[in-house]
């Protein structure tokens, strides 16, 4: 199992959209990302979750991870998710954190 | 070892002839290819004590050709030779290569290549020491995490009577954070359990899981039993009514020790993304009242004696996310011939060869509602988890507990 990101940054929103699993073995991709997108210092942060089909605790750790970096401040947007995926991000309580929305710019 | 097998690869013949000779009066066992014979036949590859290569093929191709010649256990010496440009032969050796110009003067030549060659064996032995030695700090760092870890795990369970108490822990090759404990409190009139994970993994991980458990015992240990309203941060889960006091005993330490948990970790450890999914259950033994405080943990699921599944849902975030996270307390109630089963997430997350999690619909359809015994339930999970994974690494630790009254 693979994860490929891709990043846009455009006024002060940064997209990752991430395509693979999210778990132990790819979780470092992501926070990856997250550090490069943090750069720009955005205002929001989305991530693209419809190509993805599993994302583990460890997956998790990088959206709490991506909320301690970016602070309280910037709004951080699950887009697309499936509803297992949704459904752990719910279960951690993390959904009070983050907006969870259908679509992108949604 | 003696140095005696020496490889001469060249396109042409002209110069390499002229060092063949001098390499045979100098005792060399000499065999020659152009560099597509190589490709072809790549047992010569493993013949040579040293290579000599033209340098007129270029010092790209002279280094892809070393990296050949370099096997596991074998660091032939890789020298250049020059044809008629001298610029090829210069950059070759501005390229790190060692190099023999003629005239070929056997003896020369020979302590030439054997110096060459000595020098590959020392600087391959030096690698092969380098790697061992990162390889050992690897391995100790991991001892120690798992001495950390296996230190911080209940020797002893004083179960209760009419209760038993059955445990899976498998840590992960990696050491991961899972945890469980079980002790007493309020002067042994509850007993209280809790089954974790730490989303990390490695030393850090095992340092953080006893961190967490010690503040969790701890102020569960300090903390009066009776205050509950004052305690209590938010309305009882599910069901939202006030608890009577005696079922209430045990409640403070447990909203306390989660709550000052959450808030410990969450403005000391913030920078590091840590957090940890845990279930913290408090039992009255003799009523089988159970007071608990899910936070973020995959909901364990209460099986009822006649047939009822339960899931035990989060009553709060998971701790150390943020610092105002808010917990209420949940109620069960478990009859004899119930059986409470709790795990954490290395049981669904467990991949197939072909990477397919477990999952959790896979894992409620194995826990019967009426187990004989908490051991023989486990041992069913852990039956399929084992059909399941078949060979693959265990990449997270897998945690499970059965807490089952007596019918």
């Amino acid at each position: 199992m693979t994860l490929d990101t891709r990043t846009t940054v455009r006024a002060r929103t940064a997209t990752i959209t991430l395509t693979g699993d999210v778990d132990a073995a790819s979780a470092s991709v992501l926070d990856e990302a997250i550090a490069a997108a943090a750069v720009s210092s955005p205002r929001r942060l989305v991530l693209d979750l419809n190509a993805v089909d599993y994302l583990s605790s460890a997956g998790l750790r990088c959206l709490v991870f991506a909320h301690q970096r970016l602070g309280r401040g910037v709004e951080i947007v699950l887009a697309g998710a499936h509803p297992d995926v949704a459904e752990t991000v719910r279960l951690a309580g993390f959904d009070r954190v983050a907006t969870i929305e259908d679509q992108v710019g949604g | 070892m003696a140095v005696t097998r020496a490889m001469l690869v060249a396109e042409t013949a002209a110069h390499a002839d002229e060092l063949h000779r001098a390499l045979t009066a100098s005792g060399f066992d000499v065999r020659r290819a152009r560099p597509a014979e190589l490709a072809d036949r790549p047992a010569l590859l493993d013949e040579p004590d040293v290579v000599l290569v033209s340098a007129a093929l270029g010092l790209q191709r002279v280094a892809l050709l070393g990296q050949r010649f370099a096997g596991a256990d074998k660091h032939p010496a890789v020298l250049v030779f020059p044809e008629d440009d001298p610029g090829a032969l210069e950059a070759c050796v501005r390229g790190g290569f060692d190099y023999v110009t003629p005239p070929y003067l056997p003896g020369l030549l020979r302590g030439r290549l054997v110096s060459s060659h000595e020098r590959g064996q020392l600087v391959g032995a030096v690698e092969a020491m380098a790697t061992m030695a990162s390889l050992h700090a690897y391995e100790r760092d991991l001892g120690i995490a798992r001495e950390i870890q296996a230190g911080f795990l209940p020797e002893h369970l004083s179960v209760p009577d009419g209760w038993e108490f059955d445990f899976r822990f498998r840590p992960a090759r990696h050491v991961a954070g899972d945890f469980y404990d079980v002790f007493e409190m309020v002067n042994g009139r509850r007993l209280g359990f809790v089954v974790a994970d730490v989303c990390d993994k490695g030393v850090s991980a095992a340092l953080f899981m006893a961190l967490i458990r010690t503040l969790l015992r701890h102020t569960a240990d300090n903390t009066s039993a009776w205050n509950l309203m004052d305690a209590a941060p938010g309305p009882l889960a599910p069901g939202g009514g006030s608890l009577p006091p005696a079922l209430g005993l045990g409640a403070g330490p447990l909203v306390q020790s989660v709550v000052s948990t959450n808030r410990y970790l969450a403005r000391n450890h913030l920078r590091q993304g840590y957090f940890v999914t845990l279930f913290f259950g408090v039992l009255d033994p003799v009523s089988g009242s159970l007071l608990y405080i899910n936070g973020g943990h995959n909901p364990p699921l209460l099986l009822r004696g006649t047939g009822e599944r339960v899931p035990l849902r989060p009553t709060g975030p998971a701790v150390g996310m943020a610092a105002d996270s808010v917990y209420s307390l949940g109620h069960a109630r478990l009859d004899p011939g119930d059986t409470l089963f709790a795990y954490t997430d290395g049981v669904v997350d467990a991949r197939s060869p072909g990477g397919a999690p477990f999952g959790t619909s896979r894992l409620h359809d194995l826990l019967a509602p009426h187990p004989p015994s908490g051991r023989e339930l486990l041992e069913a999970v852990d039956r399929a988890l084992a059909d399941h994974v078949g060979a693959t690494e265990q990449f997270d630790d897998i945690t499970m507990l059965a807490l089952r009254r007596a019918g």
